[in-house]
């Protein structure tokens, strides 16, 4: 157990799991790993020492990095995240990528005593790992193999005991589907494809027990600054800080955002009757769970009808997963109960696209069940729990947007002739074309078989897109190349097979250029936060940010202007600090507090309480300057290992051309418009260009290649790093 | 039972006092209870009779545990350890939910067909003690509140009381080897962020109870 181990804040233990010789052992965290923090970082740090960065990332030398943090279960809200790092099956390069989960397990897991476990070799049957505290032990899971997840947590739960969390990987991750995840809680997953990674070790699932605990220096300072976070800091989900309906403390009212809770607003399935939401003033800490009802943002007001409760993940008083009873679904014979938090519940017309009817018509192929309007919802939650039940990762949307675009330009069809002849008239449109939601459960179990047409979308853009032809005009019916299609429903930023996480729609040229830095989705949400938070953009948000980051750091919601400096310091803000969280961790969905719900405040946020929570938890100073340094070096070790990839499984050695270019639709858009024309979204290419050249100069970066230099590198104690580089000729 | 000066005003009532020594530890249902005392709990008369709340008497007032809004985010375990054992934990929280979230022993929780009831167990603070009369060091004791504690300079961590209790709700440190137990400080309402725990303070319960 942590406590044991003396050390504040960290378990102080990483246990590593050899699946092809059964052995298991432990070893220090510290202080081997203390300058990469946690989660995130542990993961980076034994990939790049232990991993060949050619490795096929579904074989034997691969691994895995399940990861926690010194913040992880310290008392500090919204620190329920794990992160797990492995390399890529899927996107261009294949290289260095995360899956995050929230739920609880990451809870447990430190509660057991450990900071990280390392996940290597490959079993020749099916097994599962158990934690139980010190005890780590491989065990048989022949009887769990070819289960959906639902029957699997369940099943290992009641096993096991009542105190025993449980993460699982569906058939999909078995049958190394790459856009396959781990289902943990109830509909909280990780995704970037460890579904197959742990598919292919035979590993199916981990359980957990920790009764230990986690030593905290100051656990009342904890206590206490937990307490002013969430009274006059924190407030709905994303940390949108002003409420959605008028309350009468508020002196604003957001015209949309995530703070749905209100008068009114009901948990309408609640077994003893209706909870009325009520008023969550700043200030009140036993009403903040109140505050976030995402699935009133998600569905509109139909969503009362049939939530029984908000769920989420330990420590966080900010409840982002609805937890439904949607009945319509019963007479369908499919599950009622239902949870999950955006794109994986959101977006699930995309499976049902116009059709032509026998007149040739183009005609909606959904309808509504009982109410008006409620075919997004019910059909969201038939599609989330199917994605869930086989274990299918989304990709941020891109899975659905990718059949959608196939099925209405005619590819689909086009492909499905081609390649496999018979297979069209055995898919079952009929449900589809009724809005049947048995239709969109057939789509997730055909892609979970990881053969046929569906199961070619089960590659991941990037594969299917050089499978369909679909990155070559020349090589599909629709002529279009569809990493630069400009229609609304391509989201891919760049050409590298993921889309962008908040970029350049609502967050300028900012978003653009932390969406291209990884190798899937960025998940960074620290400007989408604030420029959702439903505070006055000129009188709160424009000059809160300004405070911070200087003069002109921000832009207003479709008023672009060109990059300039301090563009770029809040753009590098926002991406190291995404690696801190996902190292220390904390949740960057709520994370950083950049606005706060307080008056008296005059709603400046704390961008300084990470650090505060780190020295109160650790007992020793740590500055932000620290965390920024320690974020840093991580960043500067993805780019490092992204060029390397890049090089070794793409012969590349410039990341700004291979990695880091845009897709066309993002300057192309709104052709009526001219980029920082009052009313649009769209970039401008020459000032991109720019952008790319000061981006790299503010981490030390090479102008031509977008690789950092050896003083880069040095200067964060990566010298090893440079040396690699240097051995391959990428500096 | 927890005898405070404030609860004392309140209990020479003798309806109320008669009615609430039933309530402690047992629940609210089968009794008829005004719809401004309801308000006062946060409860509705359908909770009432369908047995959904319980309540259990703190020196500061009345504890309300309201299963519906508990939202599983674990942080009465959080501020109970924070604030009774300098770190934090599940296991040794003298307010359980984590047992409860995935697959209760009531064939409940997140991995069951019940996967949305989830809930705080809390010590009862009995008046027949199965925990301190399984003792076999007589550690525990009752303070001059009433409060029931444990004396950790005779505890030898042999878990009887763990055993004893219907709900095991006190609990062995694994690191220090002594039991520990809900000491009613309260940290776990203050810091529920749903209300799921709730304390409602004895003058307003007076003041109500008054005013049937």
């Amino acid at each position: 157990m942590s406590v044991k181990n003396g050390i504040n804040g960290w378990a102080g233990t990483i246990v590593r799991v050899n699946l092809s010789t059964g052995t298991i052992t432990k070893e220090d965290t510290l202080p081997k790993y203390k300058p990469f923090i946690g989660g995130m970082g542990i993961g980076y740090k034994v990939i790049w020492d232990e991993v060949p960065l050619d490795a096929d990332p579904l074989g034997p030398d691969a691994k895995c990095v399940f990861g926690v943090g010194p913040l992880t279960a310290s008392g500090v809200p919204c620190s329920g995240r794990m992160n797990i790092t492995l390399l890529s099956c899927w996107s261009k390069g294949y290289s260095i990528v995360d899956a995050h989960m929230g739920g609880h397990i990451a809870h447990a897991f430190k509660y057991a005593g450990y900071d990280a476990m390392i996940v290597e070799g490959q079993s020749d049957k099916p097994v599962y790992i158990k934690i139980d505290d010190d005890k780590v032990t491989i065990e048989d899971a022949s009887h769990i193999w070819g289960k959906g997840t639902f029957e699997v947590n369940a099943t290992l739960a009641k096993e096991n005991g009542p105190e025993f969390d449980v993460a699982s990987i569906g058939t999909a991750g078995e049958n190394l589907v790459h856009m396959s995840n781990i289902v943990t809680s109830f509909g909280n997953s990780g995704g970037a494809g460890i579904g197959a990674l742990l598919g292919s070790k035979k590993c199916k699932a981990l359980v957990v027990r920790g009764t230990g605990a986690v030593k905290i220096a100051e656990p009342l300072k904890v206590r206490l600054l937990s307490n002013y976070m969430i009274k006059d800091l924190v407030g709905g989900n994303n940390n949108h800080t002003v409420p959605c309906h008028a309350q009468s403390w508020s002196e604003y009212v957001a015209t949309n955002n995530r703070w749905q809770g209100a008068p009114g607003i009901t948990w309408d399935k609640a077994s003893k009757g209706p909870i009325d939401m009520g008023e969550q003033p700043s200030g009140q800490i036993n009403v903040a769970a109140l505050r976030c009802n995402k699935g009133v943002f998600d569905f509109g007001e139909i969503a009362e009808k049939y939530t029984v409760k908000q769920g989420g993940c330990s420590s966080c008083p900010v409840r982002c997963y609805t937890e439904y009873d949607m009945d319509p679904l019963a007479e369908y014979d499919l599950p009622t109960h239902v949870s999950n938090t955006c794109m994986p519940i959101i977006k699930m017309l995309e499976w049902y696209p116009n059709h032509k009817d026998a007149n040739g018509e183009s005609v909606p192929s959904t309808h509504d069940f009982v109410d008006e309007k409620d075919a997004k919802m019910i059909l969201g939650g038939a599609g989330s729990r199917a994605a869930d039940e086989y274990g299918v990762w989304c990709n941020y949307g891109n899975l659905y947007e990718d059949f959608n675009m196939a099925y209405t330009t005619g590819v689909l069809k086009d492909v499905a002739d081609r390649l496999y002849p018979g297979e069209w008239d055995t898919i079952p449109w009929a449900l589809m074309e009724a809005g049947d939601p048995r239709w969109v459960w057939e789509c997730y179990r055909r892609i979970s078989l990881g053969k046929g047409l569906f199961a070619d979308l089960g590659l991941g853009t990037y594969e299917l897109y050089q499978k369909w032809g679909m990155d070559d005009p020349e090589k599909n019916v629709a002529g279009i190349n569809f990493y630069d299609f400009v229609n609304g429903k391509n989201f891919n930023i760049g050409h590298n097979g993921y889309p962008r996480h908040h970029g350049p729609e609502n967050c300028w040229q900012a978003g653009t250029l932390y969406s291209m830095m990884y190798n899937r989705d960025c998940m960074i949400h620290h400007l989408i936060n604030f420029c959702s938070s439903g505070a006055p953009y000129y009188d709160i948000i424009k000059p809160v940010l300004e405070h911070f980051f200087g003069e002109g750091c921000t832009d207003a919601q479709k008023k672009y202007t060109p990059i300039n400096e301090n563009k770029i310091k809040l753009a590098k803000w926002a991406f190291i600090g995404k690696q801190w969280h996902d190292s220390a961790t904390l949740c960057n969905w709520m994370y950083p507090m950049t606005i706060a719900t307080s008056k008296k405040r005059q709603y400046i946020g704390d961008l300084d309480l990470d650090a505060k929570y780190m020295s109160a938890v650790l007992g020793e100073e740590y500055t932000r300057e620290d965390q920024e340094r320690d974020s840093e070096r991580i960043s500067q070790l993805l780019r490092v290992i992204t060029a390397i990839s890049f090089k070794l499984n793409l012969g590349s050695t410039n990341l700004r051309k291979d990695h880091d270019h845009v897709s066309d639709w993002v300057f192309d858009k709104e052709p009526d418009f001219k980029a920082f024309d009052e009313g649009t979204v769209k970039l401008d290419r020459e000032d991109w260009e720019k952008s790319l050249d000061m981006w790299y100069e503010a981490l030390g970066w090479n102008k031509e290649t977008g690789i950092p230099t050896r003083e880069t590198l040095e200067k964060f104690d990566l010298a090893e790093c440079a040396d690699k580089l240097e051995e391959l000729g990428l500096i | 039972m927890a005898e405070t000066m404030d609860r004392k005003s309140f209990l020479d009532k003798d309806y109320t006092r008669r009615q609430f020594l039933k309530l402690s530890g047992k629940s609210l249902a089968g009794l008829a209870l005004s719809s401004s005392l309801l308000s006062v709990l946060g409860v509705s008369e359908k909770a009432v009779a369908e047995d959904k709340v319980r309540v259990w008497a703190f020196p500061q007032g009345l504890l309300v545990v309201d299963a519906d809004r508990c939202v599983g985010c674990q942080r009465c375990e959080i501020n109970c350890t924070l604030t009774n054992d300098g770190c934090c934990s599940s296991y040794i929280s003298r307010v359980k939910v984590t047992r409860n979230l995935y697959s209760s022993r009531n064939g409940q929780g997140l991995y069951t067909e019940d996967n949305w009831t989830y809930f705080p167990d809390t010590c009862r603070q009995c008046e027949n003690p199965a925990c301190g009369n399984a003792c076999p060091m007589q550690a525990i004791y009752s303070d001059e509140n009433g409060i029931r504690r444990v004396d950790t300079d005779k505890c030898i961590g042999c878990g009887a009381c763990t055993a004893a209790c219907p709900w095991h709700m006190p609990t062995v440190n694994p690191e220090t080897h002594k039991s520990s137990k809900c000491i009613m400080c309260g940290a776990c309402a203050e810091g529920c962020p749903s209300g799921a725990l709730s304390i409602v303070p004895w003058d307003e319960i007076v003041s109500v109870s008054q005013a049937i």
